[in-house]
């Protein structure tokens, strides 16, 4: 069966977890990677990192002493879905151009 | 300098409340903790702090709340207190205003917001079930007792049937508000 398509929140918080990040790096940097288009609440942030912790995409790192946050970081199962949701939207916008002629 | 301030909210009047408090905060008091009908605000700067109040699952004790406070205290959003009830709790938070000039969003996403909005119309399913059998069980109590008028059931059964018409009026809200997000939902994350 393929894949169902990601929140646009999702598909932003496992491209971020490429390397470990707290929930406030999560949120910065999905804020820089869409040039401050989305903005991922809080409450939100929370609710998908545990299902996706559930799902096994993402690892939630020993927590810091120091800090007292937890890092999250992708899985390897997380990657793979990552790739093919990459492809999947890679197939809408070479329709997309090639329907509509844009480039 | 502590101000104590006495005020009534319905369960429903969540959004009133929280802006009341948004406004004490604009002119310099920030509340502290609140009770039931009794809110305690402390002299800071006007403008400092800008408030959200939610509504959770569980009560704010429970090991699942915690956890989701403690994340928010992570993105800098601090709960103030909260308040239990049947199986629900009220909380409210705070964070500092140049951090959230905006206000603060818990919920960016379409999803999220039904799964809030859900659990809002369910806690009011309740308050309806509850008024309404104290107030037909008060008035049966009053009217058909079997012996005479009993004039305090009466009240009670007033009381009780009123604050259950309001709930049917929040709900309503709750439910048109539900429809319209899945409608939503169908086009638009």
């Amino acid at each position: 069966m393929p894949q169902l398509a990601l929140t646009e929140a999702v598909f932003y918080i496992l491209l971020s977890l490429q390397k470990p990040l707290h929930g406030y790096g999560i949120i910065q940097n999905v804020g820089e990677l869409s040039h401050g288009r989305v903005k991922l609440a809080a409450g939100t942030l929370y609710g998908a990192l545990n299902s996706l912790v559930e799902k096994g995409w993402i690892d939630a790192l020993p927590e810091n002493p120091e800090s007292r946050k937890k890092e999250y970081v992708i899985t390897a199962s997380g990657l793979n879905v990552l790739k093919e949701e990459l492809a999947r939207l890679s197939e809408l916008v070479d329709n997309g151009k090639r329907l509509l002629g844009g480039n | 300098m502590r101000r104590v301030v006495h005020k009534l909210f319905w369960i429903w009047q969540l959004e009133k409340e929280q802006a009341w408090v948004n406004e004490m905060a604009s002119h310099g008091y920030s509340l502290e903790h609140a009770g039931r009908f009794r809110f305690e605000f402390d002299e800071t700067e006007p403008d400092k702090y800008i408030y959200k109040e939610i509504f959770l699952k569980g009560w704010g004790e429970s090991a699942e709340n915690i956890k989701y406070f403690r994340f928010l205290e992570e993105m800098g959003i601090k709960v103030v207190c909260y308040i239990n009830y049947p199986g629900t709790c009220w909380v409210y938070t705070r964070a500092l205003k140049k951090d959230y000039p905006d206000g603060i969003e818990l919920y960016s996403d379409i999803d999220s917001k039904i799964t809030y909005q859900k659990v809002m119309a369910w806690y009011m399913v309740l308050v309806i079930v509850l008024t309404l059998a104290g107030g037909l069980l008060n008035l049966w109590m009053a009217l058909f007792n079997g012996y005479r008028f009993l004039p305090l059931n009466f009240i009670c059964a007033v009381l009780l049937l009123a604050l259950c018409a309001a709930a049917i009026v929040a709900e309503i809200r709750n439910l048109v508000k539900l429809s319209k997000l899945k409608k939503e939902r169908k086009l638009h994350e």
